[in-house]
């Protein structure tokens, strides 16, 4: 595996450090190590437009991406728009502790979707008393009809997210639903976006 | 005025006030002579957006003497005094310091009748909102900084940032137009969101007709993008809702921070054709419609 240390260069550098030792070395696997968010996306997404999978990992202030050649090779030209939406944490408030918070139905619990209509109400309600600790809130399957203009929970969800919580919202359900246009809070993501939120999670919680 | 806006309004009588504003920044091209063009044409922007009429300038600059030669502040004065005769603004004066950094610019004044200042927050629903200049101006720096963008590129990217926003704010003056502002640092999402922010409004934007470099496209791919725009996206992004099929580098561009970038207008939808045939005209080619106004929430949906 091929290393390079990006720390304390600045955009575009770090970019055209990783373009060279891929166009010379033409490393199966490289890893570059980085000291911010901004060099961080732009070499994850510079390798995965040249056909690398790529992961970013934090360790201490350093950033760590770490790029694996897929089948076929380096690709020459500009390749296929990226999916690497690497999470921004520094904007929002600090947390003891990283609770995720995972809905997957419009309502609580089985038995009666009135009753569980009102459950998850109140539960979104009452979700802020975790303080801090709360850190991402995502929203998937029938869960996401809870996230358009005219949901009962529209109001709360708006009031956390002022208050810095992440809201993350899955694209492929609100597609499913035809509800793309209505959603009205949190951000819309992807699958990698989640399953990486629960790998940096303390703890998940699934309603 | 009440609330910030691109300019500070004076009002001396009843149909005049005064419009004021000043902008300075270091280089961002190599060619001393392009970068007075563009920072003068920047730092007169702001009263166009404004509505009002530059009448006088005045030279900010920061040079650093011991390691520069004279002859590279010659040339940068003269390309700001270029843009200032073809906006036919009369030089008037200025100061210079003695910086480690190079910085230029302009503090300009202008003219306005007080019943026709226009802000950015007064749009209106009903209204489609256009805009002057392509974007990826950034992106595109960045690639040319990296030494991977062509002479050619260069150059086309230059000629846009240098391009006065006077015809555009000529053009709009025959329409009825609600509010405008013009497209700098904070991206083309930062400065709409700041149209909405307060207005009541909201605004649809498709990605599709947006004026765009398309090698900005391929370099923010790339990851060609200047720290700027994360900052930009970071800051605005709970006020924006980016469909999912959006692609990401269309959505990069939005938050690219734009230098001299053109100007957003709102007009009523009436008169939004004819007021983009008057652009076409005045040869500000690259101008599109890019959406629509729309009732509150105070947010932004592109598609």
């Amino acid at each position: 595996m091929k290393e390079i240390d990006a720390r304390g260069l600045s955009c575009p550098a770090p970019v055209l450090l990783t373009k060279n030792t891929i166009e010379t070395d033409k490393p199966g696997q490289i890893r570059i190590i980085l000291d911010n968010e901004a060099s961080g996306q732009n070499v994850s997404r510079f390798l995965s437009s040249k056909n690398f999978s790529v992961t970013l990992d934090k360790q201490g202030n350093d950033l760590i991406v770490t790029g694996t050649i897929q089948e076929g090779g380096i690709s020459k030209g500009e390749g296929a728009p990226v999916i690497c939406d690497i999470s921004q944490e520094d904007h929002l408030p600090k947390h003891d502790k990283k609770i995720m918070v995972m809905i997957s139905s419009s309502c609580m619990g089985r038995g009666d979707d009135e009753l569980g209509a009102k459950l998850v109400f109140n539960f979104i309600k009452t979700l802020k008393e975790m303080g801090n600790d709360l850190w991402r809130l995502v929203f998937v399957n029938s869960g996401v009809k809870l996230t358009i203009e005219k949901a009962q929970t529209i109001e709360d969800l708006e009031e956390l997210q002022t208050h810095g919580l992440k809201i993350l919202v899955c694209g492929t359900c609100l597609d499913h639903f035809k509800l793309l246009e209505k959603k009205r809070v949190g951000e819309t993501t992807n699958m990698l976006d989640i399953v990486t939120s629960m790998q940096l999670a303390d703890k998940v919680i699934n309603i | 005025m009440g609330e910030p806006d691109d300019a500070g309004v004076y009002q001396i009588s009843e149909d005049l006030a005064l419009i004021q504003t000043l902008d300075f920044f270091t280089p961002i091209v190599d060619d001393p002579y392009a970068f007075g063009q563009i920072a003068a044409a920047n730092s007169l922007s702001d009263v166009y957006a404004m509505g009002g009429v530059p009448k006088t300038a005045m030279n900010i600059v920061c040079f650093p003497l011991e390691q520069m030669d004279i002859s590279v502040l010659r040339e940068i004065l003269r390309g700001g005094l270029d843009k200032m005769i073809e906006a036919e603004v009369a030089l008037v004066g200025g100061h210079s310091v003695e910086d480690k950094e190079l910085k230029y610019g302009l503090s300009v004044t202008g003219f306005i009748h007080p019943k026709k200042v226009l802000t950015k927050r007064d749009i209106k629903p009903g209204s489609m909102l256009i805009l002057t200049k392509p974007l990826g101006t950034g992106i595109i720096n960045t690639a040319i900084k990296a030494g991977l963008a062509s002479e050619e590129l260069s150059q086309k990217v230059i000629h846009v940032m240098a391009q006065l926003n006077r015809y555009a704010g000529e053009a709009m003056a025959d329409f009825p137009v609600n509010a405008c502002t013009d497209i700098t640092g904070f991206g083309l999402a930062g400065h709409l969101a700041e149209m909405v922010s307060g207005s009541g409004a909201g605004m649809r934007i498709d990605s599709k007709s947006l004026p765009v470099f398309t090698e900005a496209l391929e370099f923010a791919t790339m990851g060609l993008i200047p720290a700027g725009a994360y900052k930009n996206r970071k800051f605005r992004e709970s006020m924006l809702h980016i469909s999912s099929d959006v692609f990401l580098a269309l959505a990069d561009i939005l938050f690219d921070p734009q230098t001299s970038g053109g100007l957003a207008i709102s007009v009523d939808k009436s008169h939004a054709e004819q007021l983009l045939n008057s652009l076409h005209k005045k040869g500000i080619e690259w101008a599109r419609i890019i959406g629509e106004i729309t009732t509150g929430p105070e947010r932004i949906w592109v598609q």
